[in-house]
């Protein structure tokens, strides 16, 4: 048995300790740090800084005019000459590495040889204005040779065998269009289908989701005095920006400096981009010696940035009359466009998620990730799991619907509970925190679900009212897919004030502001007294990527280390001042007392000041490291996460059998998230997922024409709700505790979104008796199925 | 094209007067500049965010002579003489507007590069309706995109500026309030 680290104790220690007592700070609502400089217009987001620089130079990147294709020749030289243009720059250009892949290394900075989407870049202008590099980007003339254009995966992969089928392949440098194939062999299906009474098979399709952050992707660079570059970027993974800027450049890490300032959003898009526009940027700047901006119009960031993966699944279900659940088989592709970005760590986590929160022992899944000549997928928010969510809530509602079990009895029969293990093998225990039964109560009650499902069951006249239930649950940080570590530090100034640093970046939905709750409620401070500096990867320490819902518990175990042993120092300060022993020591900012005494008192100002005489340093730097996880590749057994998160969504709609028009009337969240850390982050995080996630089930879908083309590259075409779609939404909270997160605190920023979309398609289909296994179902999809099945009729 | 003939013409500059916020402005612009790009980049008015460039997205919008347009659709040349509100000029330094007040206080602060816009057209709202109903929020923010989700909290937010307004607190002292 290997050593528990310090940190995990500390961990335990505190979640041990403070279980079930009331909080001061943790679980308040208060105002974020940042909502002040965001109403007055004062925050920074990435473009705003280049109101404080001169001399700037405008990078515009010059896209292909062909999805597939080989590239045979760039002349560039008219485009050089056009008044006003600087440089004109190809891959031959680059100092260092021209590739900007994020999981695999398949994907150029500035393509030579070959376009495999239409967002491909083939050259940068620099210009002294954005107009002209513009207008000079449209005289560089590239002679291509067109190949066929592969939209849908399954013109490259069969759904049955899983194989390729001859095509010309995307990716020429590698074996196989195939970038992943991730499995999962429990028990004996075989046997389970000979058993089961009642089958359900299905194929299902989700589409490319947008994820239509309002800040398009931008990046400014700064030359720096000794030849390094600063790079400001809208980044979710600094660190990683530095990584890729570094080796396009050429130079060591040491000599990039990444920023990353507010974000206008992010959900996933913002992790590879910035390699990209990073590094077009840094390149500017390196090759000119002036400061350089880049900045992706809609247009641009729409076919240029990353997707949520499209899916075509096959699945196949087999229960007992009483509904108990004996195997679960699928057939998952994923379509990564034409590069992997995180595509075999989406495709991983769909795996994993595969069979939905439910005790299943009999499984066989195969997931693969194939490539095509669409706009490549990578992360957005739910990573592989909304798409599988998608399929296994819908199953499940058809297998209630075959066996004449109401959802929620079905589901409630299946679920797993403490003292279960997963499809993987894991076991789940207390400490992990297993609250989905109880969430399936609270969201059920609170829908008032069996009068509701019965009352619409039949009804007649223009407006058809339905409700709908999906559970989810998602493993949180990243699992096996890399370096699982976060970090933070904490610094209090000798005037008693609090500097507070971390490398995760804050999307916008507040986890930063998690963070300095948890900080506070260990040091004993108010918030307010904190100043968060955001993401800068010469003073902010390496917290790994912000992504996975990793920032509560990661970065949150890692900031209650830091304030952990920071306490502990106060505490042996204000011993020695107030001669009780440390741990009678009560700090209530600013008052610091004896709890045994409280007219033993002093103050905190006196204590920080105390503490630089006696050579007490009040620094710290935190840092956790998940356990590591474990996946046998071809099994699929072993523990994938560290823990889940767990949830039950039940939404009502209305549809207008006259126009197939749904309107979303409630939706209601219960999600099993540990210990509600910071509520109004976490109503936010559930409001936002829900909206994002209705998109998703009525109106988001990426189209590309048979060339490749992008067809909605705008938001007036890519539709996103409005405020008039916005439904009313409850969030419930189950706080079942995991004992290895910050006072047993879970993740939610992914969870969030995961089982929206089925539990609304499980409404529709409810409202309507019809069976919908594919999303969005706009008005016409809906209206087409009505006259199909006759249904038009009032 | 290759073989084609471009023209290549030099742009001529022009003088075009603003009033931004109360105080005058001479600016230089090319005939192609946007107002948006005239504010922000020029003048320093960096809450004026561009989310997409074809008025589709309600990041950009101002008040022009007390119209609310989307300052990306704007050419510079056609905002010459005219009065441009932006979120800087909402209240006076170092206050806030009830409208602002509101916005902190329904705690609907997600990543923010949508409010600029979101509290400019709901000054806009409220010069028109004084008591709006949520029909009219809805009508009046409809083109105002947040893809963070806070839309139920915009809604709570115009109410109680509303309340503010009423009880006749136009303005909140910057130092009072917590953050």
């Amino acid at each position: 048995m290997a050593q528990v680290p310090e940190y995990v104790r500390i961990v335990e220690e505190v979640f041990e300790r403070y279980r079930g007592k009331p909080f001061v700070y943790v679980g308040t609502y208060r105002q974020r740090w940042d909502a002040v400089a965001k109403v007055t217009g004062k925050a920074l987001f990435t473009t705003d800084f280049l109101k404080f620089y001169k001399n700037v130079v405008w990078v515009h990147s010059v896209r292909t005019k062909y999805a597939h294709a080989i590239i045979k020749n760039i002349d560039v030289s008219r485009a050089a000459k056009y008044p006003g243009v600087l440089r004109v720059v190809t891959a031959k250009d680059i100092p260092g590495v021209n590739d900007v892949g994020y999981v695999i290394p398949d994907q150029p900075l500035l393509a030579t040889k070959k376009a495999r989407y239409i967002g491909e870049i083939i050259a940068l202008v620099i210009a002294e204005d954005p107009y002209v590099a513009r207008e000079a980007g449209d005289l560089i003339h590239v002679d291509y040779e067109p190949l066929p254009v592969y939209t849908d995966p399954l013109q490259i992969v069969d759904l049955d065998t899983l194989k390729e089928k001859p095509h010309t392949r995307i990716h020429e440098e590698r074996d196989s269009d195939i970038v992943a194939h991730f499995k999962i062999r429990a028990g004996d299906v075989e046997k389970a289908l000979k058993e089961a009474d009642v089958i359900v098979e299905n194929k299902y399709r989700t589409p490319m989701q947008e994820h239509a952050y309002m800040e398009p992707e931008a990046a400014v660079a700064i030359p720096e005095q000794d030849g390094g570059v600063t790079v400001i970027t809208s980044t979710q993974c600094p660190f990683d920006a530095r990584k890729a800027i570094a080796r396009v450049l050429n130079m060591p890490q040491s000599m990039v400096r990444v920023i990353a300032p507010f974000l206008g959003g992010g959900f996933g898009g913002k992790e590879d981009v910035a390699n990209e526009i990073g590094s077009k940027a840094a390149l500017a700047t390196y090759l000119t010696g002036r400061p350089a901006v880049a900045i992706h119009t809609r247009e641009e960031s729409i076919i240029g940035h990353s997707k949520r993966h499209p899916m075509v699944t096959w699945y196949r279900h087999a229960a007992k009359k009483d509904g108990t659940l004996l195997s679960v088989e699928a057939n998952i592709v994923l379509d990564t466009g034409a590069y992997a970005s995180l595509g075999p760590f989406v495709a991983w986590r769909a795996t994993v998620h595969a069979t939905g929160p439910y005790r299943v022992r009999n499984a066989r899944i195969d997931t693969i990730a194939v490539y095509t000549n669409t706009v490549y997928s990578g992360a957005f928010r739910g990573f592989g799991n909304p798409q599988v969510a998608f399929a296994v809530e819908r199953q499940m509602d058809i297998l209630a619907e075959e066996l004449g079990i109401d959802p929620v009895d079905l589901r409630l029969k299946n679920i797993l509970r403490a003292g279960d293990r997963t499809v993987h093998g894991q076991l789940l225990t207390e400490e992990h925190g297993v609250g989905i039964e109880e969430a399936i109560k609270k969201a059920v009650e609170a829908a008032d679900w069996y009068n509701k499902r019965r009352l619409y069951t039949r009804q007649t006249g223009p407006i058809r009212k339905g409700i709908g239930i999906a559970l989810m649950y998602h493993g949180n940080s990243i699992g096996v897919e890399g370096a699982d570590y976060s970090s933070a530090t904490i610094i209090i100034n000798r005037d008693g004030s609090i500097t507070f640093r971390t490398g995760l970046t804050d999307m916008g939905q507040g986890a930063v502001m998690g963070l300095v709750m948890i900080a506070a409620e260990i040091l004993g401070a108010p918030p307010e007294w904190f100043r968060v500096e955001l993401p800068d990867t010469s003073s902010t320490p390496d917290a790994g990527p912000t992504v996975a819902s990793r920032s509560t518990v990661m970065g949150g175990n890692a900031t209650l280390v830091a304030a952990y042993k920071l306490r502990k120092r106060l505490n042996e300060v204000a011993s020695t001042i107030l001669g009780c022993s440390p741990d009678d020591i009560e700090i209530k900012a600013p008052d610091v007392y004896c709890r045994s005494d409280p007219s033993r008192k002093t103050t905190w100002n006196e204590v920080v000041e105390q503490s630089f005489w006696l050579g007490v340093p009040l620094q710290e730097f935190g840092y956790f490291r998940a356990p590591k996880a474990r996946w046998d590749e071809e099994t699929g057994q072993g523990e994938p996460y560290i823990t889940y998160t767990f949830g039950a969504i039940v939404s009502e709609i209305s549809v207008d059998i006259e126009t197939g028009q749904v309107s979303v009337d409630k939706i209601i969240t219960a999600y099993d998230i540990g210990k509600v850390i910071n509520p109004i982050g976490a109503e936010l995080h559930a409001e936002g997922g829900s909206i994002q996630g209705m998109g998703y089930a009525l109106m988001e879908e990426i189209i590309h024409d048979i060339n490749g083309v992008v067809r909605n590259n705008n938001l007036s075409t890519y539709y996103i709700p409005t405020i008039k779609d916005a439904p009313e939404i409850i969030p419930l909270w189950v706080e079942a505790g995991y004992k290895r997160g910050p006072f047993g605190a879970k993740g939610l920023g992914e969870p969030s979104i995961v089982a929206i979309a089925p539990s609304i398609v499980n409404a529709v289909s409810h409202a309507l008796g019809i069976r919908f296994n594919e999303i969005p179902i706009p008005p016409h999809k809906i209206y087409l199925a009505l006259k199909r099945e006759g249904k038009t009729r009032l | 094209m290759a073989g084609s003939e471009t023209v290549i013409q030099e742009y001529p500059d022009i003088a075009i007067r603003l009033n931004v916020n109360g105080r005058d402005y001479v600016v230089t612009v090319k005939p192609y500049e946007r107002l948006i790009d005239v504010l922000r980049y020029k003048l320093g008015f960096t809450s004026v965010k561009e989310g997409c460039g074809r008025g589709e997205c309600g990041a950009c919008v101002v008040l022009m002579d007390g119209k609310l347009v989307p300052s990306c659709l704007v050419l510079a040349i056609r905002a010459n003489g005219s009065k441009i509100v932006t979120l800087e000029g909402l209240a006076p330094e170092g206050k806030l507007h009830a409208i602002q007040k509101a916005f902190l206080d329904t705690l609907g602060v997600q990543c923010g590069f949508c409010f600029p816009g979101v509290i400019i057209a709901t000054k806009y709202l409220l010069d028109r309706v004084s008591d709006p109903s949520d029909e009219d929020i809805k009508n009046y923010l409809e083109g105002q995109l947040c893809r963070c989700g806070s839309y139920l909290r915009f809604i709570k937010a115009v109410k109680l500026a509303v309340k503010y307004i009423k009880e006749g607190k136009i303005y909140f002292d910057l130092k009072e309030v917590k953050g």
